[in-house]
């Protein structure tokens, strides 16, 4: 958008980009064009009317380009015969528009009456009042009174569930189809339609579930009216009531940018609690939009029931509730009795500030290894080096552009990710997906190349010996990002694929600029952060292969996550807990101390675009629990290991002395904010509700090594032997499901219905060789467990193979990919 | 039942080769599809949208919008009676009314023996032949009630033959 | 005479080989020896304008598309839904190789890749008779690959619609055609640009009616064609005659009769006894005209009807004679438009749905002389602002009945006595203020 054009508006000339929408155009310009329809992330359809205005052009002499005058030597303008709907042009040299007209007045007010006369009267008890375009466009410019008479008005159903997660209110309704475009347009999932027409016209969903999308939530936000409203607000609070707080998505990688609506709560004790996670405006990461598990999954910071409320010590074979003076200096104790073999495990909701007083408590104990958690995506060491470019932003890729996926279900693992793909694919960008199995997002992939599992770490010299016209469009693209996964690789397998996907793009030249490299799709919220700060998953290989006598597990859940460590851990003398649940704690464990969720604190993520983010204190602690970082550092003092820290951000201070690669950057810094387009939020009488507009903070990026001219060069590919199956076993192939039973998502109970029960795909060969039936149960013996669960005979695994997604029952599935035995239970 | 029925095959085979997208084919696989189960039933609506690749609430939409597909079960004989203006002009309104009547039903109802459905609609583009009204999509023009009753008679004989 | 419906003189010209007996076809291979633009020429020289409603010159039309697309299309709109039309199914039924040829010849011009006859879901029988008249000539080497040795290849197909009036809007039909809800887009771009048409692709969309005349263009010449009608509507028209006449049907005429020649010399005038009371010259969307000198002698065509201030449209002319109630036509009009908006846009929408109801009340005699005041402005705000001309359509009954028989509105409203007694629906208006 580097040319301008000279628009006029109310007789006042304006320069704004040329081609841009008009409403676009007019806001820049200070002037709001009322619209109901017209959102500015999707294609204009002219159906509210509300965008009327008086529209001509400067008149050009055709030959000499120059501008005819009229008698008074004013510029000749044409008008059209008709007023124009605003959302349906696009700004171009000499356009004049009227916007205070008396006739474009009457067309506003006529617009708003006709919208009226179905719309109910029920503001005082609707969700959306405040914030609700309808009411503000009404105040500004509808007439004072009705002419419609009340009992003509439609009686229509107020309470149409479309499936459990969102509402429709149909008298409330106005018609304007953003719900449905965004599913279509945005989301990919058309899962919303009109029905009937005329007056008649309903929005409806006929999928199975109901409104089958893990982009739903996002339609009541862009809702213009209180029609669509969320299982998780509706009739919870009014939008006046509310206080936004800051925040960043605890869930994936993406790191989306969220605003945590807070109210003080009767049935919480009158706390301070979230009623609502609502997106805030990040164009560079999340832009508007945020999945449900982001909107929905917010209930565990709050769930008395879960969350471990006091430190509990074991003192004999008893567990006791204590004090934190008691149970640091008991903890304290242990540890010096332990001596120096000492190492930490951390899971990957830690923040920064966290894992760096982890890191000093244990080198300040001489212990070093730093293990992540859960161990199962390499690799980060190379997104740091060839990972996307300083100002990468998805919402750029397009014609010209590819996006390779591998080895990763990107709609389960990162759905904010796979959302702008499909968008840049929509704008013509190259999308190929690589996977040994069907996921999502070959539906916005322009090729899909399946390999066999047993060959998923050599993906890449897959894609270059047998696809190669597919590899030539990918290396000759103009931009190139490439998103890994770990699915069907074990640590090794998954640092060989991240190692050649490295390669395979410094050799293409598409490192070290923006949209161009690397992206992962680590687990959580902060597998980025884990490697900055030191902490890998070889280093948690390592701990398992030779356990250390002392060892901390903070915010991971080994046992949920890893058969195989309930035996290792049991060689472990002494170890500390830090959690958020009071789940049944970890065998042999010495003290378990209760820390505070992301909603309680400060503290900052790195996403998998390597941008520092930060997230703000939202509500207070539920039990006694502290900031990891705290109870850390309180430890330390204990131990006489270094001095008391008083808030996050001294840590982030010393995190960016410390640490390269933050160097410079402190709270102030993450907290900057800049004018970002579209304008949504905040002030304006139509977009209320949309989405917030970001006050927190925009983030740091951190340079790859490869940016701002760094040499980088290609490592060498240590390809393990493949993982075969052999003598009756299949390859039981572990998966991610975005909803399932992890305990960070367990108490939100809204979206239980959608938690598919366990199960196991399985490719019908298979299933009739083993005499198994779709439905049936089937026992997997695999990487130490026996899982009982139900197979799915649905094409969605390769012969061979079978996909086991995670953290659907309390059995845990295998960490990698591996052979086991599959029957019929 | 299903329109996945072999006897079927060559005219969805048909349909697809007519359009450069399967969602084109959405009509003309919904009429097979009413012909099939009488009505748009939710199995119809499945169907058609796996044969089309679109999200079944696609399908449910073009059913939805367009008259001509019924949401609803109805009788054997679905009996659309033009009532627009041209036809009022010429008695349609009272046709219409002594048609009902001698069914004994409501505007969209069926009657008892389950054979005939009636609902007024609008402007078949047979103005100059009315009163008229189309029968399962054939039109029958210039009609009076002598020959509806001639029709409903005959109808409802056939059927009766049928079952014995 | 007939250029059109033929079958008045050739009873059997439905059939391929009467039809290529009295000279079917020539002008398609006539056509074929010239150059498209040539065609293209000829066509815009005839002044044949389109015959759906909007009266849009065809050869201006067809020469919109861009040449160098590889992929074009035709759609022929057979959606004939406007009420009181019913000349493009006779044309389909008895005349439909023309109808083919036209289509066929226009898609030479364009050098489109395929035809696609859109006809409304109740012309079942019609689409299917016209399927076979393809086959016939698609089986005489005029239809498919390589046709008649050029090189070109070109496809005609039926489609057909389900009960949606406003599918014979042009982009609804497009929209319907590619299987989505039959609502109207967003213009430009049009249907003859790139991105516009048929699956993006340029496309040309017209009436029945309109490519039915194109053979005899070609094979006439343009200055033939326009001898006949008038200087700025040249050629015939069908008038679809319905309602109050003696005689309705179609009568092909030259452009330029009068009405009062239409309805007495052909349609036999008045039931025995009555007179004429109002016309809707162009179906149930036109505005409404009282019958009287003047306007019985306008002739019929774009410029005449103008003049009256109603339009020529479609030529679908509903007649009315002094027996009826005129509000109650304009509420059987508004319950056709109510029952066919489509919903996309909000004037038309909340317009016809609220229009019907106080019409309704008007009707049962509880509306008062506000009432009336309110239709009228409710219409008036429904005009000029719709994404498509349905709104207007929809208003302009309402509009011009009122305008032209405000006495037969009046007739039904309550006594001024009556009118206060509804005070209390007045405060309830109040309330439903916002």
């Amino acid at each position: 958008m580097s040319d301008t054009v000279k628009i006029y508006i109310d007789d006042k000339a304006y320069d704004v980009p040329a081609g841009m929408n008009l409403v676009d155009a007019a806001k820049m310009a200070g002037n709001d064009i009322p619209v109901f329809c017209y959102h500015p992330k999707m294609e204009p359809v002219g159906m509210c009317r509300m965008c009327l205005v008086e529209m001509g052009s400067i008149q050009k002499d055709r030959a000499s380009g120059e501008v005819l005058l009229d008698d008074k030597g004013n510029p000749q303008i044409r008008w059209f015969p008709k007023l124009q709907t605003a959302c349906t042009t696009n700004v171009s040299d000499g356009l004049v528009i009227r916007t205070n007209t008396p006739q474009v007045d009457q067309a506003r007010e006529n617009v708003v009456e006709f919208l009226l006369t179905s719309h109910p009267l029920d503001c005082p008890i609707c969700d959306k009042g405040g914030e609700c375009p309808l009411q503000n466009l009404t105040m500004e410019h509808g007439p004072g009174s009705s002419r419609m008479v009340y009992s003509d008005k439609l009686k229509l159903d107020k309470h149409v569930p479309l499936g459990d997660l969102i509402f429709l209110d149909e008298e409330r309704c106005i018609q304007c189809a953003r719900c449905i475009r965004f599913q279509d347009e945005i989301a990919g999932d058309d899962v919303l339609a009109f029905h009937e027409r005329g007056r008649s016209l309903q929005i409806i969903t006929n999928s199975d579930p109901g409104f089958d999308s893990y982009f739903s939530g996002n339609t009541a936000d862009i809702c213009p009216v209180g029609a669509l409203t969320t299982a998780d607000f509706r009739f919870g609070a009014r939008p006046w009531e509310l206080t936004e707080v800051p925040s960043i998505c605890p869930h994936d990688a993406a790191g989306s940018n969220i605003s945590l609506s807070m109210r003080l709560d009767r049935d919480h004790g009158g706390r301070a609690i979230i009623k609502r996670v609502m997106p805030r405006q990040n164009e560079n990461v999340n832009e508007i939009w945020i999945s449900d598990k982001t909107r929905f999954g917010h209930h565990f910071t709050r769930d008395e029931h879960s969350r471990l409320l006091c430190p509990l010590v074991r003192r004999g074979g008893n567990f006791n509730e204590t004090e934190w003076k008691t149970a640091l200096e008991y903890a304290a104790n242990e540890l010096q009795l332990a001596g120096g073999s000492v190492a930490a495990i951390a899971g990957s909701g830690m923040s920064n500030e966290d894992l760096w007083e982890l890191r000093q408590l244990v080198t300040g104990l001489g212990g070093e290894r730093l293990g992540a958690w859960p161990p199962t995506h390499a690799g980060a060491d190379l997104v740091a080096q060839v990972g996307v470019g300083q100002g990468t932003n998805l919402g750029d890729l397009g014609k010209g552009d590819a996006v390779l996926i591998v080895a990763s279900d990107l709609e389960e693992e990162v759905p904010i990710w796979r959302l702008r793909i499909k968008q840049a694919h929509d704008r013509g960008a190259l999308v190929v997906v690589m996977n040994g199995r069907p996921t999502r997002m070959d539906d916005f992939a322009s090729t899909v190349i399946h390999y066999d599992y047993s060959k998923a770490a050599g993906a890449f010299d897959l894609l270059q010996k047998e696809h190669g016209d597919t590899a030539r469009q990918l290396t000759g693209a103009k931009n190139l990002v490439v998103i890994a996964g770990a699915e069907g690789v074990d640590l090794a397998g998954s640092r060989a694929l991240m190692q050649a996907a490295a390669n395979f793009l410094i050799e293409s030249g598409h490192v070290g600029k923006p949209n161009n490299g690397l992206m992962a799709t680590f687990p959580g919220a902060n597998g980025m952060g884990q490697y900055y700060l030191g902490f890998t998953p070889e280093a948690t290989q390592d701990i398992i292969a030779n356990p250390p006598k002392v060892l901390f597990i903070a915010q991971a859940d080994l046992l949920f996550d890893d058969p195989a460590a309930v035996s290792w851990l049991k060689q472990v003398e002494t170890i500390i807990q830090l959690t958020l649940f009071a789940e049944e704690p970890v065998p042999g464990v010495t003290a378990a101390l209760p820390i505070q969720s992301f909603a309680e604190r400060d503290g900052s993520f790195v996403n998998g675009e390597r941008r520092v983010q930060r997230f703000y204190t939202a509500q207070g602690p539920i039990g006694q629990a502290l900031p990891a970082w705290q109870v850390l550092n309180r430890l330390g003092v204990q131990l006489g290991l270094g001095r008391s820290k008083l808030s996050a951000s001294i840590l982030m201070n010393e995190i960016a002395q410390s640490i390269p690669a933050f160097a410079g950057i402190t709270y102030k810094a993450l907290a900057h904010v800049e004018p970002q387009f579209p304008l949504v939020g905040g002030d304006d009488v139509y977009y209320g509700g949309t989405a917030y507009r970001n006050k927190g903070g925009l983030g740091v990026q951190i340079p790859a090594a490869a940016d701002n001219g760094g040499a980088v060069t290609k490592g060498k590919v240590e390809k393990p032997a493949a993982i075969k199956a052999s003598g009756g076993q299949l390859l039981v192939v572990p998966a991610t499901r975005l909803y399932n039973r992890e305990r960070v998502f367990r108490s939100s109970e809204l979206v239980h219905p959608r938690v598919p029960d366990a199960y196991v795909a399985m490719n019908a060969a298979d299933a009739r060789k083993l005499g198994i039936e779709n439905g049936d149960m089937v026992s997997i013996s695999a990487g130490g467990s026996t899982l009982k669960v139900r197979a799915h005979v649905n094409g969605a695994a390769p012969q061979g193979a079978v996909i086991l997604p995670r953290h659907l029952s309390d059995t845990p599935a295998p960490l990698a990919i591996t052979a086991g035995e599959v029957s019929k239970a | 039942m299903s329109i996945h029925d072999k006897k079927y095959a060559e005219r969805i085979a048909a349909q697809f080769a007519k359009y450069p997208t399967k969602r084109s084919a959405v009509m003309p696989l919904l009429y097979i599809a009413q012909e099939e189960y009488g009505w748009i039933s939710p199995e119809a609506i499945q169907e058609v949208a796996e044969l089309c690749n679109m999200d079944s609430t696609q399908v449910k939409s073009i059913a939805g919008f367009y008259t001509m597909y019924s949401e609803k079960p109805k009788g054997k004989y679905w009996l659309q009676v033009c009532t627009d203006l041209p036809c009022a002009l010429r008695g349609a309104d009272e046709f219409y009314e002594e048609l009902k009547a001698y069914l004994e039903v409501e505007d969209g109802g069926t009657s008892r023996d389950g054979l005939f459905t009636v609902e007024h609609v609008m402007c078949l583009a047979a103005c100059d032949k009315a009163p008229m009204l189309q029968c399962n999509f054939h039109f029958m023009e210039n009609l009076d009630m002598d020959k509806m009753k001639a029709f409903i008679e005959e109808k409802r004989a056939e059927a009766k033959k049928h079952e014995e | 005479m007939h250029i059109l419906l033929r079958a008045r003189e050739i009873p059997d010209i439905h059939k391929y080989d009467v039809y290529v007996k009295n000279g079917g076809y020539k002008a398609f291979e006539k056509a074929l020896k010239m150059k498209p633009e040539e065609v293209i020429d000829v066509v815009k020289a005839s002044n044949l304008r389109g015959r759906g409603g909007a009266g849009f010159p065809a050869g201006v039309k067809w020469s919109f598309i861009p040449k160098n697309e590889p992929v074009k299309y035709v759609a022929v709109n057979a959606d004939e839904s406007e009420t009181g039309t019913f000349k493009d199914r006779e044309i389909m039924e008895t005349n439909p190789h023309q109808l083919i040829e036209g289509a066929l010849i226009c898609a030479w011009a364009i050098q489109a890749t395929a035809v696609y006859i859109y006809l409304r879901g109740e012309f079942w029988d019609v689409a299917h008779e016209l399927d076979k008249r393809i086959a016939e000539a698609y089986k005489a080497g005029y239809i498919g690959e390589n046709i008649q040795g050029t090189g070109w290849t070109c496809n005609v197909y039926t489609h057909l619609g389900a009960g949606a009036y406003i599918c014979g809007e042009e982009s609804a039909l497009l929209n319907s055609l590619e299987g989505k809800l039959g609502q109207p887009r967003v213009r430009p771009p049009f249907p003859a640009q790139k991105g516009g048409g048929l699956y993006g692709e340029a496309t040309v969309v017209n009436n029945v009616e309109t490519l039915t005349n194109v053979p005899w263009i070609i094979n006439n010449g343009a200055d033939e064609f326009k001898k006949i009608g008038t200087e700025n509507s040249a050629g015939t028209k069908i008038f679809c005659v319905s309602g109050h006449v003696q005689k309705p049907g179609n009568y092909e005429l030259p452009m330029g009769v009068t009405l009062r020649e239409l309805l007495y010399d052909y349609a036999g005038g008045p039931p025995e006894g009555r007179s004429f009371k109002g016309i809707l010259p162009s179906g149930g969307s036109g505005p409404v005209i009282r019958v009287n000198d003047t306007t019985l002698d306008a002739p019929l065509s774009y410029e005449g009807m103008e003049k009256i201030g109603t339009i020529l449209g479609s030529a679908s002319v509903i007649v009315m004679d002094e027996t009826v109630d005129m509000a109650w036509a304009a509420s059987k009009i508004i319950k056709f438009f109510k029952h066919e908006s489509c919903g996309k846009c909000a004037p038309c929408r909340e317009g016809t749905y609220w229009l019907d109801k106080v019409l309704d009340r008007i009707m049962a005699g509880q509306g008062s002389l506000d009432d009336i005041k309110l239709i009228e402005t409710v219409a008036k705000n429904m005009q000029g602002v719709t994404l498509c001309a349905l709104g207007d359509f929809a208003a302009n009954p309402v509009i011009h009945t009122v305008k032209q028989f405000p006495e037969d509105f009046a007739k039904h409203a309550k006594s001024p006595e009556n009118s206060k007694s509804k005070k209390p629906a007045a405060k309830q208006k109040a309330a439903a203020g916002d």
